[in-house]
């Protein structure tokens, strides 16, 4: 774990990665294609819109259903990750789209749930 | 031997008896960010969130690590809002494992325990640790924390104010904005407070979808409940 894990990384969703060029975020999306390389793949958030996220290593496993990353906005609006973890759904799916409306009132209410 | 959790001196697993007799006045669980609870601010033996005293708390997040000692486990729970924070579970020393098995880093977990603060650093002693099975309870304890809170503000607004009428949280025909957080009365729209008390009282585990709630709140538009 790099250093970014001892500090605030705030919930995102992609509209919102302009605003946050050069901050530590946490983003969860589904997994919607992944580059051969295995350095890159793309997540769709719960508004169906896409964020690419960059790795510097390439994946060494299998990745699908919902993923939660942690990283930095690069100056391209996509997200360098430092970790990830997928989110179990083997009893229940994941209402990605629940979230989402979730990120907005977090960013309206932040007074009520600070990052940091 | 125990080990010293509080300025109380609750050194053994065994004072959590000691506690309840002593904190009976807060009834409250309170769900919190861990951002809140390291700003939470120390009285004496107590800690006020928003002038409300808080003890028993519940926080969501996933282990970053684990350590399993003889008496205790120490795990760090992170939820994004600050820096892990060291949650402690007393473990019952006869019990060859079941309910105290140590659950692994990478794992979302509800931990219900109580504040504490040794040396300011503060931590959780934990009386409940549970895996999350179903990754909504994550998404809804969002909306609770952020309802619990906002509930609090208010509640400390109308003791300040005195006897006055004023809306609940749920439904309000006020038509405040309250989209802005300096609004001390209603920190929701109405349209706002009801969408999220749906939400809350969901009986279904899985949470509302848009058209759920669609269905419940027939005069809002899809556009006003997003």
């Amino acid at each position: 774990m790099g250093d970014i894990h001892d500090g605030p990384r705030k919930r995102i969703a992609t509209a919102h990665l302009a605003q946050h060029i050069g901050q530590p975020v946490c983003f969860v999306g589904r997994v919607e294609k992944i580059h051969p390389s295995g350095k890159l793949f793309v997540l769709s958030d719960g508004e169906g819109k896409h964020t690419t996220v960059e790795l510097s290593e390439p994946l060494d496993e299998e990745i699908s259903g919902v993923i939660e990353v942690v990283g930095r906005v690069t100056n391209q609006a996509t997200i360098m990750c430092m970790s990830y973890i997928q989110f179990r759904e083997d009893k229940s799916p994941f209402d990605l789209e629940l979230y989402n409306e979730a990120i907005k009132i977090i960013h309206e209410f932040h007074e009520y749930f600070p990052f940091g | 031997g125990g080990y010293t959790q509080s300025p109380g001196g609750f050194g053994s697993p065994a004072g959590t008896q000691a506690e309840k007799k002593q904190r009976t006045r807060t009834q409250n669980i309170v769900p919190c960010t861990v951002s809140q609870l390291l700003a939470a601010e120390q009285v004496d033996e107590s800690f006020r969130i928003r002038n409300v005293e808080i003890s028993q708390v519940t926080i969501v997040g996933i282990v970053r690590h684990a350590e399993k000692a003889p008496t205790n486990i120490l795990y760090k729970v992170d939820d994004m809002t600050a820096a892990p924070m060291d949650v402690r579970q007393w473990v019952d020393t006869d019990e060859a494992g079941g309910e105290n098995a140590v659950v692994p880093p990478g794992t979302y977990v509800k931990v219900a325990g109580h504040l504490r603060s040794f040396q300011n650093k503060k931590s959780l002693v934990a009386f409940k640790i549970m895996p999350l099975e179903n990754m909504n309870e994550f998404t809804t304890h969002i909306l609770e924390i952020i309802n619990a809170h906002v509930v609090l503000r208010r509640n400390l607004m109308e003791a300040s104010r005195g006897p006055q009428a004023f809306p609940s949280a749920g439904v309000s025909d006020m038509g405040s904005y309250g989209g802005v957080c300096s609004m001390p009365l209603n920190g929701l729209t109405a349209h706002q407070s009801q969408v999220l008390n749906l939400i809350k009282n969901c009986p279904v585990p899985e949470g509302m979808s848009l058209q759920e709630l669609k269905a419940q709140l027939h005069s809002m538009s899809m556009s006003t409940i997003k």
